[in-house]
């Protein structure tokens, strides 16, 4: 009896660690835990680039085992170009749906929605920042400029230049470069396309002297030689293929940058437990090798975590920059 | 010839037990996904796409690759029997196809053509696929916004062509389309167009459950006008394939028209942003300007034949820019593009160098795919047409859901579903006074195309019309086009001076 009593004792002390380190792990989310399938909104369609980050997101979440062993559900609410989706999480009331409720969201979300509609960051509860998409310029094989120095020449000589890239935060670089080179948008213009891979097409049948793209897109076609890098839109070079490209400041301008992020929010009325429980699990995510190889390398991006706190603040004051930017007060 | 030996071993990657029968999957999801209205490729390769993350890419591509490319086939059934497109490439099958297999009593035989154009337009789309694959992604390259601009143009006119009698109601539907499709989002600025400050309305009105119900649903409205109406008899007779075979004649009828826009559709398959419905519209619409032996939208072999043919050539055609540059043709082949990543691969101009295995096997499963599907589609024709001996009453209700899951599904939301009912009793109150709903649809379809790549041309040529002018193609698509509108006009002064001439 003895003996056994002492084999227990050791047992417990040997398991003490591992309770304690279990706790720990948990330590941010007393209080909840996922009691019922998950419901994951994004509001745009299926295949696209919000889907490939939460479909990732998800896989690693289920694999690992971070949400007790229930069910996430992939919802697609793509009406009114999202804002529809968007609007439900936002307005959605407290209780254990809310809980239960994530929406996929980065600043290409945030830009239309607060320039067309009355919706905004603080409607929503921040979960979690996770990496950032930045840009470059690009030109084609048959290209007269060789380098941004050559299209800022040509530019201060007068010439008309026309870039092609995205929606969003694409046209958000754009404007901020204008500005930075002082040339008017009519000299300097910008022509909006769909999508990164409708911009590319265009500027590989050489229809426009520009590109602008987020690496993941253009990567394959400068591995092909089919277009080259001329800027980085970013505070420093990027790595690899596309580091012959230098910044602005190497040029003699300020650095100009308009990230694109990616993040997960919830309804502005989850819970406080439920935003620490969710904001830990993003966090334990974002240090997944299916995390850091798998998507950040694979896709080019700048991993970027935030919690809860700091990402509240940062969305925040994206958010206010970009409305001064466009002439919106609040 | 290379290309010949690269698709025989692409052959070899495809026939394997496990690829054939997924080919076989593929095929039949595809023709029940293309016979529901409103759930199309789009929807159906979106929702396969996650079933297929933990499969090997070669056999996940295959599978939707057949089940988009059967998913052509399919969209003919319901438009053919009920006058319900099950797909929106399937909008013009309607046009004919319903009245043969109803006013002319053949429809077997109007199954039987569509299919058969089908297979002759996705085999001549895949044989060009097959042997000028990147080349002919080159030139789907040198279609600019100023090239598309003039293209787009010259497909407007198509519209003249099915305004049908009246031609005031018929440009006063075209300007509907027109209307219609500028709600929602501006394409460029992002900056909302009459959405009432309604927040569906921001993202405009959705192609899919506009179709349903202009073309469907008021169809069912239709139907239940003459809901107690008995079903004629004589059909029972004509059950079976050998009674649903086209005569030698017919055939005759089918393969010019179904060959022209196999080429014709394989065309705009491989041009940045036109789909397989785009295909449809312009097939049918080439159709009119040869002869055919009965009018078109009486019921006529080659109006079927040339749309089938156009849109499965089309499908065909757009996977060339996907696979040799990365580039989505369509909605479709967006979420296939996605696929493609979610599944490892790097699309690209290196695909082909790169995994040829995966390019190769790809195609060859389309050969595979066309195959199938063919010996499926005909085989099920006997069962089908049973469709049409079924009583109104019962029918009714039945597609009417069918209509309201499908408007759903594009969305996943009512939205769908009330756009569905309003265009339907839209399309009911057109029908009923005469209006054919035809150019509004085609409308609906090419004008956001038309302007966002004319606002594309003027933004870089700094709001210069030489533009047009300068570049070859875009400067021979002007001729045509002014060549088209001129003709008529022309051929209208010479009559009136002639009889002149002879009076003096």
């Amino acid at each position: 009896m003895k003996k056994i009593a002492i084999v227990l004792a050791f047992a417990l002390l040997l398991a003490a660690p591992v309770f304690a380190a279990a706790q720990s792990e948990v330590a941010g989310s007393v209080g909840f835990v996922p009691s019922k399938n998950i419901d994951w909104y994004v509001t745009s369609s299926p295949g696209g680039g919000s889907d490939i980050f939460t479909r990732t997101l998800m896989d690693i979440m289920v694999t690992e085992k971070l949400v007790n062993d229930k069910n996430i559900v992939i919802q697609y609410k793509t009406d009114g170009a999202g804002e529809v989706g968007r609007l439900l999480v936002s307005n959605m009331k407290g209780g254990t749906q809310a809980d239960h409720t994530l929406l996929t969201f980065n600043s290409g979300d945030l830009m239309p929605m607060a320039k067309n509609t009355n919706n905004r960051f603080e409607n929503f509860q921040p979960i979690a920042h996770l990496a950032v998409d930045k840009h470059l310029i690009f030109i084609n094989e048959v290209s007269p400029y060789k380098t941004f120095e050559d299209v800022i020449a040509a530019l201060k000589a007068g010439a008309n230049i026309t870039l092609a890239g995205s929606k969003g935060d694409d046209i958000g670089c754009h404007a901020a470069l204008a500005k930075e080179l002082g040339v008017s948008v009519d000299q300097f213009a910008y022509v909006t396309h769909d999508a990164s891979s409708a911009a590319i097409t265009a500027i590989l049948g050489n229809h426009y002297d520009l590109l602008i793209s987020k690496p993941a897109a253009a990567s394959q076609y400068v591995e092909a030689g089919k277009i080259k890098p001329i800027l980085a839109l970013s505070t420093s070079r990027f790595p690899g293929n596309l580091g012959s490209a230098p910044t602005l400041k190497e040029l003699g301008y300020k650095n100009v940058e308009v990230p694109n992020w990616r993040s997960v929010v919830g309804p502005k009325n989850m819970s406080a437990e439920a935003v620490a429980y969710w904001s830990d699990v993003f966090k334990q995510v974002s240090a997944q090798d299916a995390w850091t190889k798998g998507y950040i390398e694979k896709q080019k991006l700048v991993p970027d975590f935030m919690g809860h706190a700091a990402f509240k603040a940062y969305g925040a004051q994206f958010q206010a920059e970009y409305l001064a930017s466009i002439g919106k007060d609040k | 010839m290379e290309n010949f030996t690269m698709l025989l071993e692409g052959f070899t990657v495809v026939l394997t037990v496990q690829n054939v029968l997924v080919v076989l999957l593929g095929a039949v999801l595809g023709l029940i996904v293309g016979a529901m209205p409103g759930i199309g490729s789009l929807a159906g390769v979106a929702l396969l796409l996650p079933l297929t993350y933990k499969f090997n890419p070669t056999t996940a591509i295959i599978m939707l690759g057949s089940l988009y490319y059967a998913n052509m086939y399919g969209g003919a059934f319901s438009a053919i029997l009920l006058n319900i497109p099950g797909d929106s490439p399937a909008v013009m099958t309607a046009l004919d196809g319903y009245p043969m297999a109803t006013k002319r009593n053949r429809p077997g035989q109007a199954l039987f053509t569509s299919n058969m154009s089908s297979f002759i337009g996705g085999l001549i789309g895949m044989i060009i696929l097959t042997f000028t694959g990147p080349a002919l992604a080159n030139l789907g390259l040198k279609f600019g916004p100023a090239e598309m601009t003039a293209l787009l143009l010259v497909a407007m006119t198509s519209i003249g062509w099915l305004v049908g009698e009246n031609p005031t109601k018929g440009v006063i539907l075209t300007l509907v389309g027109i209307l219609v499709a500028s709600m929602g989002m501006d394409t460029l600025t992002g900056s909302p167009r009459f959405d009432f400050g309604n927040i569906y309305l921001l993202g405009g009105i959705p192609f899919t459950p506009f179709v349903i119900g202009t073309v469907g649903f008021s169809q069912v409205l239709k139907l239940m006008q003459d809901r107690n109406k008995k079903v004629e008899a004589n059909l029972s007779q004509k059950l079976t394939i050998k009674g649903s075979m086209l005569t030698l004649h017919d055939i005759k009828r089918l393969l010019p028209p179904a060959i022209r826009s196999g080429f014709l559709g394989t065309f705009v398959g491989v041009l940045p942003g036109a789909g397989a419905t785009t295909g449809s519209f312009m097939g049918y619409a080439m159709q009119k300007a040869f002869k055919s032996e009965e009018e078109l939208g009486t019921g006529a072999i080659e109006g079927i034949a040339a749309c089938e043919s156009a849109n499965n050539a089309a499908a065909a055609g757009s996977f060339a820019p996907l696979l040799a540059l990365g580039i989505p043709g369509s909605g479709t082949g967006a979420v296939l593009l996605g696929g493609l990543m979610m599944w490892g691969l790097n699309p690209g101009p290196l695909l082909f160098s790169s995994q040829p295995e995966f390019c190769w096997g790809l195609i060859a499963s389309l050969f595979l795919a066309n195959l199938i599907t063919l010996i499926i589609a005909v085989g099920i024709i006997p069962f089908m047409i049973r469709i049409l001996t079924v009583p109104v009453k019962i029918l009714v209700p039945c597609i009417t859901v069918v209509c309201i899951v499908g408007s759903y599904s594009t969305s996943n939301s009512m939205y769908g579903v009330l756009v569905m009912f309003f265009s339907g009793l839209f399309g009911y109150v057109l029908d009923r006074n005469g209006y054919s709903t035809a150019p509004m649809l085609l409308a609906f379809v090419l004008a956001p195309l038309l302007e966002s790549n004319m606002r594309k041309s003027f933004i870089s040529s700094h709001g210069s019309l030489d533009i047009f002018f300068q570049k070859p193609i875009a400067a021979f698509l002007i001729l045509v086009l002014f060549a088209i509108i001129l003709t008529p006009v022309i051929k209208f002064a010479l009559k009136k001076i002639r009889p002149a001439q002879k009076s003096s």
